[in-house]
């Protein structure tokens, strides 16, 4: 059976009814989202309506955390000053607009969901804030899917899709006893576990792509053969970034979102986790 | 025997940097001037404020300043090198040295200065051939940034998005900026080039407070839009606070070691 995953709406609604529209006429009707339903776009409350009359299976993202908790993450949220102060306009305006209906939605959300052995999350099942880059080291890569005990990891947060497959994944083990423990040798021999195929699957972003276009982006996943595509969506930018002008927010934020770029740039430690 | 060179060509035809090679190879003194240039119809001159010079006596520690007064009536070296540069962004009518400007001659007299040759870019076969625009309408925009330090990844975040074209169609950008561990750079960007610039100064400042140093960006384009650039340099720049707090991790850092007590 195919579904679609995906994550990132970014209170983009312009986008987000566009690749509804693509998976339906897929003929796909089951459908998991992996959160960051608002932040920087100028329809926040509109997103999440359209989410919940959809009832789609949601999971919660960093921003959809923030706008709830408030922002009191470490230092790794932002990579700059300017990104900082950036995000905390839109985070200001964003807390402003949305309905307390909706912010007690985007509370009631789970950090996780799971399908038999595959695990939707939005940044890793650490954390909503954690990064998992497409050319993180393998190792970290391939303990964040197996600690979770899945087979397959859905992912988001990094606005750029990819699938990456970790194979001939082995953890060598050598345990150390002093003689004299119970049980105790001077050295014990190497335990090789070898590890089956895990993926990890990153839906990229339907509200603020960031691969290099502007196309919103999401993914299609067969449980049955495993085969995955990476759907891109044209949708109506130029309404998006005339709202946002119109609502008087930096046109910083329009330009980003015609051209394709990152808004918020890459985190230097891609790999932090932040202990908010 | 000394000799003076005056050098004129259009925005970020590369006048600055054909200067550093010639002063890097010179073996005798050398001296340097910058002149403001002329606007054309349409087409204004970006004040330079200085960025060359600061940038040229960095690379070249010994290099004169010929706008300097004292140096305009100090006896001149045999061997020195004089270079001139004039932004201009037409090529002359005559050529030689009956092409220079007649509005740049007042002040070439008033410093003492006789071009021996005059040589201008995209005319001139000695000078590197760039792919130079062909400019027909040229704002320019500048902004004194002394005492200003940057949030070193903003800065590399607001020069992509200047570059980029998002505070309009900027053809030509250069600055001198510090960073809060007293490095600074030469941040250079023409439209038509591959890639930008970020050359590091020599000379280092103690990160302690503001540096001294000129600092100063540079813009020309179309369709400006300086009161966005402003809302971006005031998110990018650190304030009295933040900056003393990274400035004492630094210090904290380089300070020696204390020795512990003999026992």
């Amino acid at each position: 059976m195919a579904h679609a995953v995906i994550s990132c709406l970014h209170a983009n609604l312009a986008a987000l009814e566009a690749v509804l529209a693509d998976i339906d006429q897929q003929g796909i009707a089951t459908i998991t989202c992996l959160g960051d339903l608002v932040g920087y776009g100028l329809q926040p409350n509109e997103v999440v309506d359209l989410v919940r009359q959809r009832a789609i299976p949601t999971c919660q993202g960093c921003w959809d955390e923030d706008i709830i908790e408030g922002l009191n993450a470490c230092d790794c949220s932002y990579p700059s000053q300017l990104a900082e102060r950036r995000g905390h306009l839109a985070h200001q305006w964003t807390a402003e607009q949305l309905s307390e209906e909706n912010k007690a939605f985007l509370a009631s959300l789970p950090l996780s969901l799971r399908r038999d052995r595959l695990l939707f999350v939005h940044g890793s099942p650490n954390s909503q804030h954690e990064y998992l880059l497409p050319d993180m080291d393998a190792f970290a890569a391939l303990e964040r899917v197996e600690s979770a005990g899945a087979e397959t990891l859905f992912c988001g947060h990094t606005h750029r899709p990819y699938v990456r497959e970790l194979r001939d994944g082995s953890i060598r083990v050598r345990v150390r006893q002093m003689p004299g423990e119970p049980g105790g040798v001077a050295e014990a021999e190497d335990t090789e576990l070898r590890l089956p195929l895990r993926r990890i699957i990153n839906a990229g972003s339907v509200g603020e792509p960031r691969h290099g276009n502007t196309q919103a982006t999401y993914v299609i996943h067969d449980e049955d053969t495993g085969a995955v595509a990476i759907r891109e969506v044209p949708y109506e930018v130029e309404r998006t970034c005339s709202a946002i002008v119109d609502a008087g927010l930096p046109t910083i934020f329009a330009w980003r979102l015609r051209h394709g770029f990152e808004y918020a740039e890459r985190a230097d430690d891609a790999s932090h986790v932040c202990e908010r | 025997m000394s000799q003076t060179l005056l050098i004129s060509g259009p925005p970020g035809c590369g006048k600055t940097t054909w200067i550093l090679n010639q002063i890097q190879s010179h073996l005798g003194p050398c001296g340097f001037l910058r002149l403001a240039g002329y606007p054309d119809e349409g087409l204004l001159q970006a004040r330079d404020g200085g960025i060359d010079l600061a940038w040229l006596q960095d690379q070249c520690p010994g290099l004169l300043d010929l706008a300097d007064p004292d140096q305009a009536l100090a006896p001149r070296a045999d061997n020195l090198l004089a270079l001139i540069e004039l932004p201009q962004f037409q090529p002359p009518t005559d050529s030689g040295l009956a092409g220079v400007d007649r509005r740049a001659i007042p002040q070439l007299e008033a410093l003492h200065l006789s071009p021996d040759e005059h040589i201008h870019f995209g005319r001139d076969a000695v000078l590197p051939r760039q792919d130079t625009l062909d400019f027909s309408s040229l704002q320019a925009w500048e902004r004194n940034l002394a005492g200003a330090v940057w949030d070193p990844a903003s800065l590399s975040s607001f020069w992509f998005e200047l570059v980029n074209g998002a505070y309009g169609d900027v053809y030509r950008a250069k600055a001198l900026m510090s960073l809060p561990d007293g490095r600074a750079f030469f941040c250079n960007w023409m439209v038509s080039r591959e890639g930008f610039q970020f050359l590091p100064l020599q000379t280092l400042a103690s990160p302690d407070g503001r540096p001294p140093r000129l600092s100063r960006l540079v813009v020309q384009g179309k369709d400006l839009d300086p009161a966005a650039i402003e809302v971006t340099l005031a998110d990018c720049l650190l304030n009295d606070a933040v900056l003393e707090i990274q400035q004492a991790r630094l210090r904290q850092q380089e300070a020696p070691s204390h020795p512990s007590p003999a026992a």
